[in-house]
């Protein structure tokens, strides 16, 4: 009997977090902690000829400087593989690589005597030529930015920094037999992340050795395991506390520099130091997202069925590999799964360039990938005649499919949400309606040509100044795969008042991590939702846990937290059944009581069981353990070099719909309406589901209209929120949601689940292009979409 | 370079949630520094600090301001509320359970200024329409939501202090 699953359970920290109560790291100040200050590389590409530390260091209340050559020579990244090992410093070595990139750090009582220092730091450089253009940096003779190279890299192309490839099915016979060949290239924009936390981090190594960190990440044990490697420490010997996290997106589960240098100053001072990211020093030198550019070749049969593709992708991964090898697989992976195609010829190029490292940013590599797969699909249905729906419907992944790596498509509701999200939208009347476009290029002046506008700007010849368009676009994603910690594990164990406490070592980053889980133990258990307390987020007190990314937690960790709370059920069980004298399987949970199914009134309290099982088993209390790792029977994830292998357990679908209003005297686009048909497996909060998908709406409209950062070698043209233009509350869209449960987890597989937290940033995005389209004739190609005038 | 470090610094009294502070600043610290670093008042957030995001929001005589363009010692002689004088006697504000029960917290870094936020515009207009409200919030970033569940808390705290009253103690500040 489902009680808590399923129901829109409010979340557990809403009022930590509504009073100020909840504290980030940005909020800790400790007594005597000193300020950390990054001193950063005014040149995109440069040999360090010499370092000068000894002004600085002279200067009153400078407690620390330091540089490279403290720094052990250790380097570290996103991946690190013997096909692409690490290969950025902590703190830059011999050679800058990107403006912005870290070359000293220094520890001062305040922050002003922290930039007195910097600027007392003095740095020689040797220039060396920048290149910032990825197709400029393939060039034989573009600069070289990293020495090594590819041993499998066929093509005359310098500086890649991954390749990923990958062929199935005949692709040259899918051409030859194609009835329509279409070839396009679409670009996708640098953007960025804007977590409204800053990236900060607080160290303090104590009198004992240890290192106590306070970081704003996306999972604890991931974080740890990067700080013992970059600071030659033991892992036990460094604590990552808990800590509320001001979200991520993606954004923080990297190694940054300044939480190595946080760390290592504390270690030099012995006191703590608490390192602030200024919100333009993140604009302009952490992660962003990655731009990209698809070349996509389709061809498809006369009623619309995709035959093969030849995909080739040139992602821009900056001066170092960040995750940027991992994208180009990730865009493989999400070419094959919403769509069926037999054939496919696949290259992923990451490139090295000039320019700040690239880091995941929700979705990864999904909105690159299905805004140009989307964006063609209708191009392809309007030369063939088709209506946007049955092109999808005909193509869409089904239940029993097998990926080409070998995965099983297990339960599947692409299909049904397509059909829901065009019915409910009443699509094809809709679009057919509206239809402007002729498949011509148009740029606004030709539209205005066919327009009077009058000042009021309602009625022009054909249908005035404001056009209203509506498109579709559909996608899938993974739930969790192999990449450490690999796996999670849980402890639930019971207090004497009968009330329980769940250990875990997530991080709720915003996606309400620990509601999800305190609604898995109390369901497990019988209990309330007040009954349970989390404990989470701490790399001593709880077990190892996969961290807030790759779309794993809910299904990894929920499923670890729940082989917990089922075994302290048999265990609180087993002394209910000694107690009561039936058989544990005739016994039920319930408000912190254990009954007799056939005899409700005939029962014990928690409590008394509790206190019986400790005493039965001579003062051992009740601990349950449980754990979780998916693709259980696969040693490690896939390859990034050729794709192959498992990737995940279990994949999520969804169609969605945009409808769109443009101004074609401004080129204004506003998104009215998003409606999300998503089979995300079971919802277990399904308020916590609608949370995911407004946001990922509103991600989605930003990269669509107006989000980019504005680059010039290599420096960023607009940092700040005032001139990175992110939807604000006056753009909302309007949005609704359609479960679409299949038949699999309506058998009580609740805790199957699915991802939700990244899979609802693509469908969106190629569906908002495409209803601009329908509703100028204006085909972006480009993102954000800039509609000529 | 010995000058440039001496700082001019002056005692201020400032008046927080209905308590009384006396407080050496130096005259070029903001608001949200003072409350932040000395006060420990942290519930006010330096997202940007510089007056794009809205995360530092507090009341200042019933108006929101942005603690991060302001200077401490403008602010004496004010009212200022912070998100932790809102919840009186542990029962949180009618605004602060409507976030918590609409789904509008998230990451909840912008939840405090946006929770005062929605608070400052009840005490101009008790029953804004929904463009009123997203015109109000306009000036407070949330990346986490796509404002959808702020703009229903918000709707949902009206029916809230209809039912409760506006001259609730929790909301009137």
């Amino acid at each position: 009997m489902t009680t808590l699953i399923g129901k829109r359970v409010y979340r557990i920290d809403g009022p930590h977090k509504a009073t100020g109560e909840a504290r980030y790291t940005t909020d800790i100040f400790l007594p005597g902690m000193l300020c950390a200050k990054i001193l950063r590389s005014p040149l995109p590409h440069a040999r360090i000829v010499s370092i000068d530390t000894s002004k600085a260091e002279r200067i009153p209340g400078v407690k620390a400087v330091i540089t490279g050559k403290d720094a052990w020579g250790v380097r570290h990244g996103f991946v690190e593989t013997p096909r692409y090992p690490a290969d950025q410093y902590c703190l830059a070595n011999d050679r800058v690589r990107y403006i912005g990139e870290e070359v000293a750090a220094v520890a001062a009582i305040d922050e002003d005597t922290a930039l007195e220092a910097l600027d007392a730091i003095r740095v020689d450089y040797e220039e060396i030529p920048p290149v910032f253009d990825i197709f400029e940096a393939i060039k034989p003779d573009a600069p070289e930015i990293h020495t090594s190279e590819l041993p499998d890299l066929i093509e005359p192309y310098k500086n890649v920094g991954g390749r990923c490839a990958n062929t199935f099915g005949d692709p040259e016979k899918a051409f030859r037999d194609a009835y329509l060949i279409r070839n396009d290239r679409f670009e996708s924009q640098l953007r960025t992340h804007c977590y409204l936390e800053p990236q900060t981090t607080v160290a303090h190594f104590d009198k004992s050795g240890r290192l106590h960190i306070w970081t704003s990440g996306m999972g604890v044990f991931r974080k740890r395991m990067h700080l013992a490697k970059t600071l030659n420490m033991p892992s036990s010997r460094i604590r990552v506390h808990k800590i509320w996290v001001g979200g991520a997106f993606g954004g923080k589960i990297d190694l940054f520099s300044h939480e190595f240098c946080t760390s290592l100053l504390s270690i030099r001072t012995g006191s703590p130091i608490k390192y602030v990211a200024e919100r333009d020093e993140i604009f302009s030198y952490f992660r962003h997202g990655q731009p990209m550019v698809v070349d996509l070749e389709t061809a498809v049969s006369r009623d619309g069925t995709i035959l093969g593709q030849r995909v080739r992708c040139y992602n821009s991964c900056g001066a170092y590999r960040g995750s940027g090898v991992v994208c180009i697989f990730l865009c493989w992976g999400f070419i094959i799964l919403p769509y069926r195609i037999p054939a496919l010829d696949y290259i992923g190029y990451s490139i090295y360039t000039n320019n700040p490292v690239r880091a995941p940013q929700r979705g990864h590599g999904a909105p690159q990938i299905r805004f140009a797969v989307e964006s063609q699909m209708d191009m392809i249905a309007e030369e063939l005649g088709i209506d946007p729906i049955d092109i999808r419907l005909r193509n869409a992944r089904m239940k029993g499919d097998i990926l080409p790596n070998g995965d099983t498509i297990k339960n599947a509701g692409l299909i049904e949400c397509i059909k829901e999200a065009a019915e409910k939208t009443g699509f094809r009347d809709r679009y057919r309606g509206q239809k402007t476009g002729d498949g011509r290029q148009g740029s606004l002046s030709e539209i205005q040509k066919n327009v009077s506008i009058n000042s009021h700007g309602s009625h022009g010849k054909e249908r005035g100044r404001f056009r209203q368009g509506i498109g579709i676009g559909v996608s899938g994603y993974f739930t969790g795969t192999l990449i450490y910690p690999n796996s999670s594990a849980a402890i639930v164990q019971f207090n004497d008042d009968g009330t329980v406490r769940c250990l875990t070592g997530a991080l709720d980053i915003g996606q309400g991590a620990e509601t999800i889980l305190t609604q898995i133990v109390a369901e497990e258990l019988g209990v309330n939702i007040e009954d349970v307390e989390i404990i989470a987020g701490d790399t001593d007190t709880t077990p190892v846990d996969i961290g807030s990314w790759i779309s794993g937690l809910t299904y990894v960790t929920g499923n670890a937290v729940k082989k917990a709370a089922e075994d302290a059920r048999r265990q609180i069980l087993a002394a209910a059944s000694a107690e009561l004298g039936v058989d544990a399987e005739r016994l039920a949970l319930k408000e912190k009581k254990i009954f007799i199914k056939d005899m409700p009134e005939k029962g014990i309290s928690f409590s008394r069981a509790i206190a019986r099982y400790i005493y039965e088993n001579r003062g051992n209390p009740i601990i349950g353990r449980g754990f979780f790792r998916g693709l259980r029977d696969t040693e490690i994830g896939p390859s990034l070099k050729n794709a192959k292998g498992s990737w995940s357990d279990s994949y999520a679908f969804d169609a969605q719909v945009a409808e769109v209003e443009v101004d074609i005297t401004t080129g204004k686009i506003r998104v009215l309406r998003a409606t999300t048909a998503h089979d995300c497996g079971f919802p277990i909060n399904p308020l916590l589901v609608e949370g995911q998908i407004d946001g990922q709406v509103s991600m989605a409209t930003g990269q669509a209209v107006s989000e980019e950062i504005m680059m010039e070698n290599g420096i960023t043209l607009n940092p700040s929120f005032l001139e990175y233009k992110l939807p604000l509350a006056t753009e909302m869209v309007e949005n609704s949601y359609i479960d679409i449960i299949t038949e699999e987890y309506k058998k009580n597989h609740h805790f199957h689940t699915k991802e939700v937290g990244e899979g609802y940033v693509s469908g969106i995005l190629a569906a908002i292009a495409n209803a601009v389209y329908n509703a100028t004739g204006y085909r972006a190609k480009r993102l954000p979409i800039r509609i000529k005038i | 370079m010995k000058d440039k470090r001496k700082k001019s610094k002056r005692i201020i009294h400032l008046h927080i949630n209905g308590m009384d502070y006396d407080v050496l600043v130096e005259h070029r610290e903001t608001l949200l520094e003072v409350l932040r670093g000395k006060l420990l008042l942290t519930g006010a957030k330096d997202a940007c600090n510089q007056g794009e995001c809205g995360a530092c929001t507090v009341l200042m005589d019933g108006r929101s301001v942005l603690a991060c363009l302001m200077l401490a010692i403008d602010a004496q002689g004010k009212d200022i509320t912070t998100i932790e004088g809102l919840a009186k006697n542990g029962r949180l504000s009618p605004v602060q359970e409507s976030f918590v029960e609409s789904g509008a917290i998230q990451c909840g870094f912008c939840s405090p200024g946006m929770i005062l936020t929605a608070t400052a515009l009840f005490m101009e207009k008790p029953q804004p329409s929904r463009d009123e409200i997203k015109k109000a919030i306009e000036g407070n970033i949330c990346r986490c939501t796509g404002y959808n569940k702020i703009i229903d808390a918000i709707e949902g705290a009206a029916e809230k202090i209809r039912s409760r009253g506006f001259s609730d103690d929790n909301v009137d500040r």
